[in-house]
This record gives structure tokens, sequence and C-alpha cells, in this order.
């Protein structure tokens, strides 16, 4: 049992960072009804700003996020003043392509940063880790976990009762009903992005604070965030969360049982299990756990 | 990788270009004066001297290097390739080989065969031999058209195939011995042993360490296991998991750093005390900034066939010295140790009748006795010429992380062969090669 509760603990924490960057997706699909490719250049350079600010520059770890979410947030906005903007009204399919060449582009740029080492950033907890009826955790997951708790609970208030937050919600539900009323719907457009650059950039951070820090290759970590929000539901906040957690948790779960339980399906198997946990919803409902049910008048 | 993201590619587009503009290319064996032809012909190889000639009388050979410089190894790839430039640049600096000066073109393999075999059909007939060829599958890529051209190479990779393919001239124990030499000595100096793990990617690189672990915990009667593992460090759960349900008190890692770093921190987070020991691709000094180090200072031990940075050798100082100022990383020693056995064989080459070509590069390979490689290696490591159950070498080092010694670790035992390694009946590779 408290190898399962373990497994669990530890799959929670780190789908904490998959559900950041689901989060992320999902804003700006409701904002947009695009999914944005970027997200995975936004995470590395993210993580990269908080590497440069502590490792570089010698900032503390705290404002040393603080403000790299703050540029996170600053360059998901310019990406959507540049690239996206101008193709309001044209296909989402068009608009997602270009997501995916302003990712290669901002992938190459933190590359050329990067270079040939890896760029880890000192967490200033070290490997400190507590133990609680029988389970570990480091003071890192913990404070993934509360980052990630602070950050939902925030993202809710701010949807539920903050002026932009309403006026975002209502843009989801119909931008030209928005826009009848007063909304300015660009701006919720580059507030989504923000949004997500910023959150992007919480979980950079912490993947360049794990053992291997930020590579060239890390941003593949954040294509874990698509079973998620397929999982969780593509317009679904809450769904992005539970999805992202799902992953983690069915991950840690399958890696640790799996060769015991089901050793036929192979070593490593644990990297399949989110697609397959993905199908299996797609079966069951194929709109995701959390997400809106298409209705279409035929 | 990285260093130089777009630069290399570049700069390897631009010296391919420049080669072709200045017609310091091969002529075939058809071209040049009779002078020449007697100091060496045929591609790679010209009487003319280099674009960027230390030695403006020499002629010029031209070596390919394909490497990683974005990919997998890019953070050992890149210092890799470096210290090769500055090997070759000395021996530039001192008069060239053979009344040749040499130059190199570099080129991006990416760590992958596909693109490894594309980048050698590109400079297929402008070089004389390869002084880097990366990774084992890589190179088994492109295998079949280095014999079709005779072109040497020195591998970037320690694999035991190396041991029985004429053409590659590899340096020091290949990761089978390295691995039997680290069970030995794990079984000698860290308390008792009793069960090994070896965890490797699903590849030539993990397999033939593997082969080595294996080999050797059933000579010490230990119990082994094997897993493979991806790349990624976020893809190490199940390796980390593997570790902490076994409990293995030795477990041998054939990955990169990042995986080497993320697996042995998360399993030693939870409760694992055993002892790691990673072959040489396994360590860079980067993870010293991680919040692995202090579970990888502790624990964690790196193989590698010849000595870090700083170890006390005449080539050591040299390779300092040519580098200059630069953040040390024993990447860098196995560019430059790796470069030795071509240059022997240009030397040897030069000797023979015709001069430097192919063909005698070839034959100077299989006939190859012994390597100065100034103190890195004894001299007899070069030994090529016989049987490889005789010749191969097979002793390496073991060293211990080190934050306060340059390039992040120092030696712990000096090369020695183990009894496994030792008593090893060589008749072929650990891990064959598809």
């Amino acid at each position: 049992m408290t190898t399962f509760a373990q497994a669990v603990l530890s799959g929670t924490a780190q789908g904490a960072i998959y559900a950041l960057l689901a989060l992320g997706f999902v804003i700006i699909y409701k904002a947009t009804h695009v999914i944005s490719f970027a997200q995975p250049a936004l995470m590395v350079i993210g993580g990269l700003f908080s590497y440069h600010f502590s490792a570089v520059m010698g900032w503390p770890f705290w404002p040393s996020l603080f403000v790299a979410i703050l540029l996170g947030a600053g360059l998901g906005m310019l990406i959507e003043r540049l690239a996206l903007r101008q193709m309001v009204g044209k296909s989402v399919f068009t608009m997602a392509v270009i997501t995916i060449g302003v990712d290669v582009v901002l992938r190459v740029l933190a590359n050329r940063y990067i270079g040939a080492d890896s760029r880890v950033m000192r967490y200033p907890g070290g490997g400190e880790r507590y133990e609680f009826l029988g389970l570990a955790i480091s003071h890192r997951q913990l404070t993934i976990l509360a980052v990630t708790l602070i950050t939902v609970v925030s993202l809710a208030l701010f949807f539920r009762y903050a002026k932009a937050g309403l006026a975002m919600r209502a843009t989801a539900l119909s931008q030209e009903t928005a826009l009848a009323q007063g909304v300015r719907v660009g701006a919720i457009f580059a507030l989504a992005w923000a949004i997500a650059g910023g959150l992007a950039a919480i979980a950079g951070t912490f993947i360049a604070t794990g053992s291997g820090g930020s590579e060239q290759d890390t941003w593949i970590i954040a294509l874990k965030a698509l079973p998620a929000i397929i999982i969780g539901g593509l317009d679904s906040l809450q769904g992005a969360v539970i999805g992202g957690l799902a992953v983690g948790i069915v991950e840690q779960l399958t890696a640790v049982y799996q060769s015991t339980y089901l050793p036929f399906l192979g070593t490593n198997f644990s990297l399949v299990a989110p697609y397959a946990l993905m199908l299996v919803v797609l079966l069951i409902r194929p709109y995701g756990l959390f997400g809106t049910r298409e209705v279409e008048r035929v | 990788m990285r260093k130089h993201g777009l630069l290399p590619k570049t700069l390897a587009g631009a010296a391919i270009a420049a080669l072709a503009l200045t017609g310091c290319r091969g002529d075939g064996g058809g071209g040049g004066d009779a002078e020449a032809d007697d100091a060496g012909s045929g591609p790679g190889v010209s009487s003319d001297p280099c674009p960027d000639a230390v030695n403006e009388d020499n002629g010029c050979i031209t070596l390919g290097i394909i490497t990683d410089l974005t990919d997998t190894f890019s953070a050992v790839a890149v210092p890799l390739t470096e210290a090769q430039e500055a090997f070759w640049q000395r021996v530039n600096e001192n008069g060239g080989v053979g009344g040749f000066d040499v130059q190199l073109v570099i080129a991006d393999g990416e760590y992958d065969p596909q693109a490894t075999s594309q980048r050698y059909q590109e400079m297929r007939t402008d070089i004389l031999a390869l002084a880097q060829a990366l990774g084992s599958s890589q190179v088994m890529a492109i295998l079949d058209d280095m014999r079709d051209d005779d072109v040497i190479a020195a591998p970037a990779s320690w694999n035991s195939a190396w041991d029985f393919e004429s053409l590659i001239v590899e340096s020091g124990a290949n990761y089978c011995f390295e691995a039997m030499n680290g069970v030995d000595w794990a079984v000698a100096e860290r308390g008792e042993i009793e069960s090994v793990m070896a965890i490797g990617y699903p590849t030539d690189f993990g397999e033939d360490a593997a082969y080595g672990a294996e080999a050797a915990a059933e000579a010490n009667g230990l119990e082994y296991t094997q897993i493979t593992t991806p790349t990624g460090q976020d893809n190490q759960a199940e390796a980390v998991s593997r570790i902490v349900q076994d409990d293995p008190d030795l477990v041998v890692i054939t990955a990169g750093p990042t995986e080497t770093a993320t697996i042995i921190a998360g399993a030693a987070s939870s409760g694992w005390e055993g002892t790691a020991i990673g072959s040489s691709p396994t360590w860079n000094p980067g993870l010293l900034q991680s919040d692995a180090a202090p579970v990888l200072e502790e624990r964690y031990f790196h193989l590698s066939p010849w000595g870090p940075w700083d170890y006390d050798s005449e080539g050591h100082a040299a390779m300092q010295e040519a580098l200059g100022d630069v953040t040390p990383n024993f990447a860098y020693v196995m560019g430059w140790a790796w470069s030795y056995p071509v240059l022997a064989v240009l030397e040897d080459a030069a000797e023979m009748e015709g001069g430097i070509t192919r063909e005698n590069l070839v034959e100077a390979a299989e006939q190859l006795e012994s390597v100065d490689y100034e103190g890195i290696l004894p001299e007899e490591a070069g030994l090529r010429a016989g049987d490889p159950s005789e010749t191969a070498y097979r002793a390496s080092v073991i060293n211990r992380v080190s934050p306060d010694a340059p390039g992040g670790t120092e030696l712990e035992q000096d090369l020695t062969v183990g009894p496994t390694a030792e008593a090893y009946d060589y008749t072929g590779p650990c891990a064959a090669l598809d």
C-alpha cells in the first residue's frame, strides 16, 4: 500500500508540471479556438529566463521565477501580437501551423543559448526530503505541488471574479457576442497568451531545477500535456489539471507495477501508458472527461 | 550540440564550399605532380596548401568529422570536436604530417544513422579519412561505404566491435571491458556487493556495457538483472522504480549524463543506498549544479578508458595548452586521445610507397603496433596488428566525483585490468552490431 501511495504522490508531483502546461494549452484554446504548439518553446524559454537570472546573474530563486513569469507572459503576448493577430478569422488549422513555426524559431534561439551543456538551475531546497506516514517527498516536489495549487486556485478566482476573467469566459463562449458587448477580443487573445506564457515559465523553471536541467531536447516534456488535455477535455480548465495529474500518476503507477503484473507489455511501457489512457477516455467520452460535448444542428 | 547550434553547420558548409572553390581536394589519383604523388595522392590529399595553411609549403590533407552537434550526445560531442580541432592545429603547428597540413570538415550526424550516412555521402569524395565518427550504430550505417572507399575512421565510441573492424582505429578499453573493470573494482572496494543491475539505452552502446557487467557479475558470483531505459529525464521513472524494487547493491549505467543523474538521484531519494558506476558518456560536469550533485559525489563513479582532465601526462598537458582557456571537461580528453591513432597511421602511411593514400592508411592501420599517446595511454594500447583477443587493450580507470577538481572528477583508480577482463576469452564483440 505504501508503494502505491508513494507512486501516486510522486506521480502527482510530476503531473503538476504537466497540469501547468496543459492549462496553457487550454486557456489559449478556449480564447482563440487554436491549439498552440508553441507551448514547448515557451516552457523552455521560461525556464531559461529563470536560469539566467538565478545561475548567471546570481538572483535568488523566487525573484528569478517571478521575473521569468512576467517575461514569459510578455513573450506570449508578443507572439500573439506579431504572429497571430493578423490571422484572426483565418482557419484554426492555419493558425495552429503558425504556432508550430513560432515554436521552431523560438527553440532554435533557445538552443543557441543552451549550447552544449545542460542548463541546470540550483534549487534552494537542495535535495532535502520529508517523510510522513512512510511516504517520502522532496522539498522540490512539495514546492511544485504548492505552486501548482496556488496557481490553479488563483486562475479559478480570476476567471470567476475578475472583470478580465469574465471577459475571457465570454469570449470563449462566443467571440462575436463578446465583441458586441464591448469586450476587446484582441486584448483577450493577448491575455490568454500571456497567461499561457507565464504558466509555461513556471513549468520550465521547475524542470530546469531537476537533475538534468534544461537541455536542447527538454521541450519534448511539454508534449506530455497533449494527452492530458485530451483526457481532461480541450476546453476545460479543471480537465487540464486533472488530465495533467492523471498522466503523471498513470506514468508512475505503470513504471512501478507494470513489470510485475503485465511483463508481456515489455519495458518502458510507462511512456505509452498516458496515451493508452487517452485512447480509453476517447472511446468512452470523445470530448474528454470534462470537455464540452459538441452538438451540431443538422 | 549546441554550443554552436547553427554555427557548426554553417562553418561546415563554408568549409565544404571553400574546398570546392580552392580545389583543395583529391585528384582521384590522376592529378598532382610526381613529388606530390610520392608523398601522397587520392581523395582528400592535395599538393596545394590548405586554405588556412599553417605551413604554406605543405600539401593539404582533408579529414572528415561526423559528430553530434545537436542531439543526445552533443553536450559531449561539441567539446570533443573542439579538442580534435585543437589536436590537428597543433599537428600543423608542429610542421604537419608527411609534408601535409591537416584540415577538418565537420558535419552534424545528429546521433542518427541515417543523417550520419547522408553526411558521409556529402563528404566521401573529399576526405582522406574520418578523424571522428560518432556513435556505434551510426558508424555501422556507413561502414559498408567506408569499405568501398577504403576510408578509416577514429570512432567516438568505445564499442567492442571496433576491435574486430580493421577500418576503425579505436583507443582505450571498450564499454564491455570498462564495465567488467568497474564491477570488479566495486566488488573489491565498495563493501559487500551481491547484486548488479545494468541499466542502459536499448542500443549497441547500452548492450555492450551490459554484456561486460553480466560477465563480471557471473565471474564474481553476483545476482544480475538488466533493464533498458529511453532518453529523457522525464522518462526515467521505470528505471528508478526497478532500482528501488530490486535494491541492487551495484548499478551499471550506460546512458547520457542527464538520465544518469535522474536515475541515481531518484533512486537514492527513494531509499536506495547502493553504488552506481557509469560508462564514459554518463558524466558531464554540469551535473555538479544539479540537486543530484551530493548523491553523485557520494555513490557515483565514472568509468573511463583514460584519466580525467587533470591527469598527469604529457598528452593531457599538451591538450590543456592547445585548448587554452576552456572549462575543463572530460569530453576534451576524449577527443584529444582518440586522435593519436589517426596521426600514427598517417605517419606510418607517409613512410610507405606511394605515401599518404587511402589504401596505405588501411594497410598502416592493420599493421599498427604502437601509438604514442604521450602518456595518456601506454604505447602498447595502440597495438592492432594481430588477433584482437591478444591485442585488445583492457585497462580502464575509475574516477570519483569531486566538485573541486577540474572537470568535476578525480582519479580513484589508475589504468587497471580487473580479473574478469584479464581472463575474458575475447573471440568476438561483446554485443554484436547489426
